[in-house]
């Protein structure tokens, strides 16, 4: 180093790091208080109060979207600002831009906490946020980045570290991401629907979806774990060329693996088969991460025993691992066909948070705090005792909901040897795993009130400390004064890590090489348009939703029914016995947005309509216990008394068209007037029935139209089908998911 | 710890960052060797499920559907509800009883707690939509009236449970319920 270069005097923005803690333990609070009333509706219906902005279809993305981009998006952004000015020798770029973004998030929070329960919802889940919202995370996200990116550029450390490896990755992809899965198309300000529909916007989902973990939840995290682990441990990093190695080939390998949320589906077979094979190729890289972490901490050991510190990120690490073996495992297809839609999923993706992201960022809190506000922590014992309510918090939750999706995934698939399913009556696999739901809640509330002593423990080391809270003044050369006399000798990697920008356009290539080769083809294909054409008599196989129909289909959407209810039969002898024929891509050809689900609390819907009369959906809506003595779906009275608004269906259809619905003009002007003669019928069926009178235009008359267009076009096509020419059953089946 | 990747326990010089050293230890080998063996598995299963030889997802769903529905097939015809079976069952107060139970676990909902109708008809009359002979109702319930939303009950129902059913259904003549639905379909007064 040239010892004549000028030092310049700098301090840190701390107070944009206190800020964004105080709000990441504020939000955690809530998100988890969510969690916990959402997990006691599943043990007990009554739980949802009969209040339509409480039920669990409206506030389970209240929980995911507070706990990922509350929650943990604000201790990404309190860490990485804390360690990014640390590592850059360098104050953030603009305070005016560190508090434009602090304020932005929270406002955005703010406004999901609103909308959420009010039921204004896009339907993909963790991208719910209707297009104003999506905007704004736009907007803030940019704020983020230049901020980031200009500090990048004035720092005084030539190199940079593996953590700003992992922000840099992070703040890349995450802009691809969202901007790709939130291109919708609004009819109000309130209201929009995605361009994409069916299977194409299936994988845009799930691509979004999956690398929300891998780069919300993941990434960012490593690049934590990177900073916060060697710092409280006081040890040096374990391997530089593990962080190459492992760093480089997470991020190109996580992009790929989307599509292993859709195995045994419509989606086509390369597909799939990609998305599994890279879920398991990404077991080592994973593990890269979590053996760096580690074995950071030889010599160490003997102070994790008495530091909860250590006691968090050791853990915290440790469930990294264990969710990333799990979930490759997950994505094998026969395991998958297992494990998905139940509550096996849900114990994986806790571990993963509540043991991953919790603990590294409680214990980075833990960590920074003191060091923040220039004070002791005001019990460390109180710390201690977190620690083991979480971890056993932890561990009640995962067990439960191992056993409970386990169990409901076997009964599932029991048939016995006349070809019968053994447990045909949905409900009764249901009622096998109500009482582990409530062993899940008692978790869930161990793991809470674990942080309720956080914030005490906070609340009092924060009100302790000294009244002086003047940054401090450090001393570094600024970095073109620097001579590297090292840099010919350098290793190709070594120099890169000097020139940041490259740094980014290579990590923003290597994610953008999975991304096309997967969701292009899907966007060029054809295939399942060209198996819809208009017959001689010009009729289709699928045809457009009724206007009805589609008023039915947002209230469903507003209502998060696909929470519960998957619309996606998968290519399995259990799910023809129980719900008919393997879904087709054609049959949610135009769906904007697609409503596949994830999770059957309740059962597949595909092909539910003519499955029950009209009276059936009425009294189930109402009360589902009238007809399903055991449900634990919640009421929707509502539905009874509000009324549909038939008058912006034109609007609606109008949208729909432009994203490629081939709806008419005559559709389109005549939408109103048709969607009430419609309803007029049902609720004259209804009535007839002793359903109730004046029943015509309100909500629930939609939502029964829709239902009972579910997987009803398929049945009608095949019918006539078979009429025409005797074709055997499997030559039709096997159309549909031609690879 | 012992380490044998540990090459040396200096630091790399020039690797500090706000304090934070790195070793250079080499990567463990068990770890390289786990993601080389990924990546072989990985290639080898794309080789041989997208372009060699191995079945979709599909192609094993559509053989296990052959095997099941000859399944059913065989049980369906190997059981039944021929008349005399049904005649028996009705004189059968074990059946009878076995009947009732399963009723009130999936018929009450839409036939009533007495069968005396809601949202499907009224079963208690001599009044039959499907055609009220015992072969005629065994028929109804097992095949279903998929239109109206009678479920298709041969694909959960054991041949032998449907038939205690129809004894039970039969049992429930005349009992003129409270609150019965008015009566639907052809008059039926026959005794088989």
């Amino acid at each position: 180093m040239n010892t004549a270069a000028k030092m310049e005097r700098f301090s840190y923005d701390d107070d944009v790091v206190k800020k964004f803690t105080i709000a990441t333990v504020f939000w955690g609070f809530v998100s988890m208080l969510v969690g916990l009333i959402i997990a006691s509706q599943l043990a007990n219906w009554r739980m949802n109060f009969g209040l339509p902005w409480l039920t669990f279809g409206r506030l389970r993305p209240l929980h995911t979207n507070a706990a990922i981009f509350a929650f943990a998006g604000n201790a990404i952004f309190a860490g990485a600002y804390y360690s990014t000015q640390r590592l850059l020798k360098t104050r953030m770029y603009s305070d005016v831009l560190s508090r434009a973004h602090f304020w932005g998030w929270q406002l955005i929070i703010v406004l999901a906490a609103i909308t959420l329960p009010l039921g204004i919802t896009v339907s993909k889940e963790y991208a719910e946020l209707e297009f104003p919202i999506a905007q704004l995370i736009t907007v803030v996200w940019v704020i983020f980045a230049v901020n980031f990116f200009g500090t990048l550029l004035r720092r005084r450390e030539k190199h940079i570290y593996v953590a700003i490896w992992f922000y840099i990755a992070t703040i890349v992809t995450v802009a691809v991401l969202h901007i790709v899965n939130t291109l919708n198309v609004p009819v109000t300000f309130w209201k929009s629907y995605p361009i994409f529909s069916g299977l194409q916007d299936a994988m845009v989902q799930w691509w979004y979806g999956h690398n929300a973990v891998a780069f919300f939840l993941t990434t960012p995290f490593l690049g934590l774990m990177y900073y916060f682990l060697p710092k409280a441990a006081e040890r040096p990093v374990y391997s530089y060329k593990l962080s190459i190695v492992h760093f480089w080939a997470l991020i190109f390998i996580y992009i790929w693996a989307g599509p292993h949320h859709l195995l045994n589906t419509a989606v086509p077979n390369w597909a799939q088969t990609l998305g599994m094979i890279f879920s398991i190729m990404l077991l080592a890289p994973s593990w890269g991460g979590m053996i760096n972490g580690l074995l950071t901490l030889r010599g160490a050991w003997d102070r994790v025993r008495v530091d909860p510190i250590l006691k968090f990120f050791v853990a915290g690490v440790t469930f990294y691992g264990m969710s990333t073996f799990e979930g490759p495992l997950l994505s094998i297809k026969s395991v998958n066909a297992l494990a998905h839609y139940t509550d096996w999923i849900i114990a994986h993706v806790h571990g993963g948070t509540l043991g991953w992201n919790g603990f590294i960022t409680f214990g980075m809190i833990y960590w920074m705090v003191p060091r923040l506000w220039k004070t002791r922590l005001h019990s460390v014992k109180l710390a201690t005792i977190h620690f083991w309510l979480g971890l056993f918090g932890i561990l009640i939750y995962i067990t439960s909901m191992w056993a409970a999706g386990i169990t409901q995934g076997l009964m599932w698939r029991a048939i016995d040897a006349s070809g019968r399913l053994v447990y045909p009556d949905f409900i009764e696999t249901v009622q096998r795993i109500v009482p582990l739901y409530y062993v899940r809640a008692v978790g869930g509330a161990m793991y809470l009130a674990g942080v309720v002593l956080m914030i005490y423990n906070l609340w009092v080391t924060i009100a302790s400390a000294p009244a002086d809270q003047s940054e401090d003044v450090f001393e570094a050369p600024a970095l073109n004064a620097v001579d590297d006399p090292s840099a010919d000798a350098q290793a190709p990697h070594r120099v890169l890590e000097g020139m940041p920008v490259l740094f980014t356009a290579l990590s923003l290539i290597a994610i953008l090489v999975g991304t096309l080769i997967e969701l292009v083809p899907t966007f060029l294909s054809t295939e399942y348009v060209s198996l819809n054409p208009p017959a001689a008599d010009g009729t289709r196989m699928i045809n457009p939703y009724t206007p009805l129909e589609l008023a039915g289909r947002d209230i469903y959407v507003r209502e998060g029914c696909y929470l519960c209810h998957s619309q996606q039969i998968r290519t399995l002898k259990e799910e023809y016995l129980r719900y008919g024929e393997p879904s087709r891509v054609e049959e949610s050809m135009y769906d904007h947005p697609f409503q596949w689900g994830s999770k059957r609390i309740g059962p597949d819907l595909a092909r539910v309509g003519g499955k029950y009369p009209d009276l059936w959906h009425l009294r189930h809506l109402n009360n589902a216990r009238d007809v399903v003595a055991e449900s634990i779906m919640p009421r929707y009275e509502w539905l009874l008394t509000d009324k549909t608004d038939f008058d912006i269906l034109p609007r609606k259809l109008a949208v729909m068209r432009r994203i490629g619905v081939p709806y008419t003009d005559a559709d389109i002007a005549g939408a109103a007037d048709s969607a009430r003669a419609q309803a007029e019928k049902i609720a004259r069926g209804l009535a007839e029935q002793g359903g109730g009178k004046d029943l015509a235009d309100k909500e629930v008359v939609a939502v029964i139209a829709y239902l009972q267009r579910l997987g009803v076009d398929l049945k009608k096509y095949e019918a006539k089908q078979a009429a025409a020419s005797p074709l055997s059953n499997g030559d039709l089946a096997s159309a549909g998911g031609a690879q | 710890m012992d380490d044998k990747n540990q090459k040396h326990d200096v630091p790399i010089s020039g690797h500090a960052y706000d304090g934070i050293e790195e070793f250079d230890n080499r990567l463990p080998r068990w770890w390289v060797y786990m993601f080389y063996l990924s990546i072989a598995f990985a290639f080898l299963y794309f080789c041989y499920y997208s372009l060699g030889p191995g079945p979709s997802p599909r192609q094993v769903f559509v053989e296990d559907r052959a095997a099941i529905d000859d399944a059913r097939a065989a049980a369906a015809a190997a059981a039944g509800g021929d008349e005399a079976t049904l005649k028996a069952a009705v004189k059968d107060s074990h059946e009878v009883a076995e009947g009732a139970k399963i009723f009130a676990q999936r018929c009450t909902t839409c036939h009533g707690d007495h069968a005396q109708g809601n949202i499907g008809p009224n079963l208690t009359d001599d009044y039959w939509i499907h055609g009220g002979r015992l072969t005629d109702i065994d028929r109804t319930i097992t095949q279903g009236v998929p239109d109206k939303g009678m479920p298709t009950w041969g694909q959960t129902m054991k041949p032998e449970e449907i038939v205690e059913v129809v004894a039970y259904v039969r049992s429930l003549r005349g009992t003129h319920p409270a609150g019965a639905k008015a009566p639907q379909g052809e008059l039926y007064k026959g005794d088989d």
